[in-house]
């Protein structure tokens, strides 16, 4: 078993949480057990999960969300750090290990981390504050009321005497845990709402930042995978004999397919003494595979098949008003058909994971979006009980979704198990595009209807796509009403309105990418309303306005109000309707996604098959913006991944097999086609804070398709524009 | 039969097969994990290191390539952690996932070195060959220009 060295003080903690708030679904924060643990007293102050101070003052927050570059292991310890009154130049950031129970949910992905961890965290610096101010208070023989914390001190107020955090530390540590400790107001932040850099630039500059691949345990052995080429195939046979007698390898190993929905596909593992050893010994394998049922995927075929079934009557999923006489009624009726082909994550750091399995302990080291994932998926393969797996979350080269599937960390524990090591397994690039969870091709077909007040009055929404439900129930078959939610609930005010299903069985693994569903769904909804808006004969962005105008459903007021704010800011930034030269043009797009909301101007021009933006104006509104920069960064990281699948990226296969293997045949953007221009325009409000991982990426290709259309009449309905292989 | 290789600066007896790219024999056998794989084909530039000064993509350069010669990853480009591009980075707040930047900084390195006052475009064709898939690239462009700024006026 592997022993997780808790001191009495922890456990009681603990245990405390354990058995009073879990059940309730909540994570409870501030339910520990206070007082008791005068047994376990020490130099160290740690009044919960996320806070450590030392006597001499040094100061620890530990991020129980996973990073992968979206910046939140700096902008959620910067609040608690606020709260804390701490001083950030004192503060060091750990990545907490997978521990649900400690740390609360920490699978990090559907823009969540703000959303859920922000106040908890927040309420654990200021419980932790107050501790400390009531540790002074008590040297002091004064009331707390009588003193405050400023920047790693407590002062007296009538005295003007200090004392700081180290030297309160162990007496704060006998101090009663707060229940519910009141946070500061906006005018009271020092770190909250301002650009503090990442706590880790520094290590990443002179290469010492230690991401998943940097693992290096002691007599460890590094591995590579080839994986069956079609999902749901098997190895057949294999001739390894040439590989076995390569001096440094230790082992060949038949891993099976394991049917769980973040287990392997299935493949030869080479375990040597170095990776390339590994790769080498890999290449000399002889083996023969069994393609299975999926070997006929073809997704030139599978596309037109999707566009048949939503160019026909679908399955009815959602009705509003009478769709037939808005038609009927129409002015100007218009149908148009979207397609988006799948989407490789690629990661600039492939799959990678460190596992050491032995008779009574497993310990993961690995780059991953989910350690309790992990913990399950391990639990079940080897038969033990999860929590009993641990997980070291290491700093992610990126993940967009791919490393919440941790089928690399099961087969590295397969190989581990195998030779008796500890064993790095890393998948190279090919197998990274060629064997992945990608993101759903896709075809939506619209049918719109305007009056002749150039008023919205019915909308058609035939939508097809391989699900997400299908990696986890290969049984489902058609985008479920679930999977639609977004398209029925999307804050147009349109009486007349159907949602039709198409089917679309998985052929191959599908996740979660960057945005997800709303990809798609925000190209469709964005290139129609554009589309309609020029049939109509009206400005665009007066054709958007009234729409989200003519949502007069109260229970969609505030996503209809904030829409249209965020609209309006990128249409006035982005300086719509300004004169631009010939074959220049602007296109807008708007759209919500994580509680999030996002409008986009494209400044595109186009010459023959060449296409250069000049320019992209974002308006955010996220609530409350924690880290600017770090907010500012994610949206530049939103429109350069949104321009790669504009323009590039896709996924094809042929007899079940990716025919794309590395960045030559997966193209990603490049410095040299960059929009030189990214400004971003944050919505002053007082929501609450939201997550802006994903939601800056679906509005960047609806907007540059309609600039595209806007410099020279050609429509893009088919992402994206330069396919590979078309 | 042992052969020898200085990596940033200390001098390193080697016997492994000629052959092994590089990037392995940084990573793997001597520890230098600060250079990266991201594509194995030269691709991407996340693997970028110098040898005698030059940037090369460590990834398809065999260690045969680099015997008796100087090779300089990102943890010997300075003593301190302070080259002007590495400051730069800094300043400008460049990295997200940060996994791509040592290639990125080894290569705009190699290109300051080779042309110290470059064009804005001159900069986008030298920087191509790195992929960034966070999409940090404006920010990569201001720093490498500001960097030459500051070691003009040095």
């Amino acid at each position: 078993m592997s022993i997780i060295k808790l001191t009495r003080r922890e456990f009681l903690k603990t245990s405390g949480t354990a058995a009073s708030g879990i059940a309730a679904g909540g994570f409870a924060l501030g339910v520990m057990i206070p007082t008791q643990a005068t047994a376990a007293s020490s130099e160290i102050f740690e009044p919960n999960a996320f806070v450590h101070i030392d006597s001499q003052g040094k100061t620890t927050i530990h991020c129980g969300r996973c990073e992968m570059g979206q910046g939140i292991s700096t902008a959620l310890p910067a609040a608690v750090a606020d709260e804390l009154e701490a001083d950030w130049s004192r503060v060091t950031v750990l990545q907490a290990e997978g521990n649900e129970d400690k740390y609360g949910p920490q699978a990090t992905g559907g823009s969540r981390s703000i959303n859920i961890m922000f106040e908890p965290m927040r309420e654990a610096g200021a419980s932790a504050r107050l501790m400390l101010t009531a540790a002074a208070a008590q040297v002091w023989k004064v009331k707390p009321t009588d003193c405050y914390a400023e920047n790693h001190f407590v002062y007296n107020k009538k005295t003007k005497q200090k004392l700081a955090y180290g030297q309160l530390a162990s007496i704060a540590a006998e101090m009663p845990v707060p229940e519910k400790p009141k946070l500061k107001t906006k005018d009271q932040y020092r770190y909250i709402g301002k650009p503090v850099p990442r706590h880790d630039v520094g290590e990443v500059v002179v290469g010492k930042r230690t991401y998943g691949i940097d693992t290096r345990v002691k007599g460890m052995k590094y591995a590579a995978i080839k994986h069956v080429p079609v999902y749901g195939g098997k190895v057949k046979s294999f001739d390894a004999s040439e590989a076995e007698k390569m001096k440094g390898v230790i082992k060949v190993v038949n891993i099976p397919r394991f049917e769980a929905p973040y287990g392997s596909l299935g493949g030869i593992g080479v375990v040597a003494d170095n990776t390339w050893t590994a790769q080498q010994a890999l290449a000399k394998i002889q083996i023969e595979w069994d393609r299975g049922p999926h070997g006929v995927y073809n997704t030139k075929a599978y596309k037109a098949a999707m566009v048949k079934q939503v160019e026909n009557p679908a399955k009815p999923i959602f009705k509003r008003g009478d769709l037939k006489s808005a038609f009927d009624n129409a002015k100007v009726t218009h149908s148009a058909t979207y397609v988006q082909g799948h989407l490789s994550h690629s990661p600039m750091e492939p799959m990678v994971s460190t596992v050491s399995v032995t008779d009574d302990a497993c310990e993961v080291w690995a780059s991953t979006q989910d350690p309790a994932g992990i913990q399950r998926t391990l639990g079940a393969y080897l038969g033990r009980e999860p929590k009993t797996i641990k997980v070291n979350v290491m700093m992610a080269g990126g993940g967009f979704g791919r490393k919440f599937k941790c089928d690399y960390v099961q087969e590295a524990a397969a190989l581990s198990k195998a030779v008796g090591a500890p064993v790095q397994l890393a998948w190279s690039r090919e197998e990274d595009t060629k064997t992945g969870y990608y993101h759903s091709t896709s075809a939506q077909h619209l049918e719109g209807s305007v009056d002749d007040k150039g008023h919205l009055t019915g909308w058609l929404h035939r939508s097809a796509f391989p699900t997400i439900g299908s990696t986890f129930d290969p049984s489902i078959e058609w985008p479920r009403e679930q999977d639609l939610g977004a398209v029925i609930n999307h804050p147009y005010g349109i009486k007349n309105f159907e949602v039709e299903s198409g089917h679309a069985p998985a052929h191959t693994r599908i996740g979660w990418y960057r945005a997800v569903r709303a990809i798609f769904e925000g190209f469709a909804f964005n290139s129609f309303t554009d589309e309609l808006a020029h049939k109509s004969g009206t400005d665009s962005l007066a054709f958007f306005r009234n729409i989200y105008r003519n949502n007069k459903d109260p229970e969609q007021k505030e996503k209809v109000e904030r829409s249209l704010a965020v609209l309006e800011l990128a249409a006035e930034k982005g300086e719509w309707g300004k004169k631009l030269p010939k074959n220049h043009g602007l296109g807008i797009a708007v759209h919500h996604s994580f509680e999030s909301y996002l409008a986009m101007v494209v400044h595109a021009e186009v010459d023959g098959d060449k296409i250069k933006v000049h320019r992209v104006d974002c308006a955010v509104d996220c609530g409350e913006v924690l880290n600017p920069d770090g907010a500012t960064a994610q949206m530049e990281g939103a429109v350069i991944m949104g321009m790669s699948l504009a323009l590039y990226t896709e996924v094809s296969f042929k007899d079940g097999e990716v025919m794309n293997t590395n960045f030559h045949d997966y193209p990603v953007l490049r410095t040299n086609e960059v929009p030189p221009i990214i400004n971003v325009h944050f919505a002053k409000n007082d929501y609450k804070a939201t997550g802006l991982g994903e939601p800056g990426v679906p509005t960047f290709a609806p907007a540059l398709t309609n600039a595209i259309f806007a410099a020279s009449g050609k429509r893009y309905r088919s992402l994206p524009i330069k396919p590979i292989y078309a | 039969m042992s052969k020898k290789i200085i990596i940033n600066g200390k001098e390193v007896s080697t016997d492994v097969d000629g052959n092994m790219p590089l990037l392995w024999y940084l990573r793997d056998e001597v520890d230098y994990t600060g250079t990266k794989f991201g594509c194995g084909m030269g691709l991407c530039g996340a693997c970028t290191v110098h040898i005698d000064g030059k940037a090369v993509r460590s990834c398809i350069t065999p260690v045969n390539q680099a015997l008796g010669k100087k090779v300089t990853t990102i943890e010997g480009l300075s003593e301190n952690g302070d080259h002007p591009l590495q400051k730069a980075w800094v300043e400008h707040k460049v990295p997200q996932c940060g996994y791509c930047q040592a290639g990125q900084i080894m290569n705009a390195a190699s290109l300051l070195a080779e042309n110290p006052n470059p064009s804005a475009d001159q900069i986008e064709q030298g920087m191509q060959g790195n992929i960034c898939r966070c999409g940090t690239y404006n920010r990569i462009k201001k720093a490498i220009a500001s960097a030459a700024e500051k070691m003009q006026e040095a």
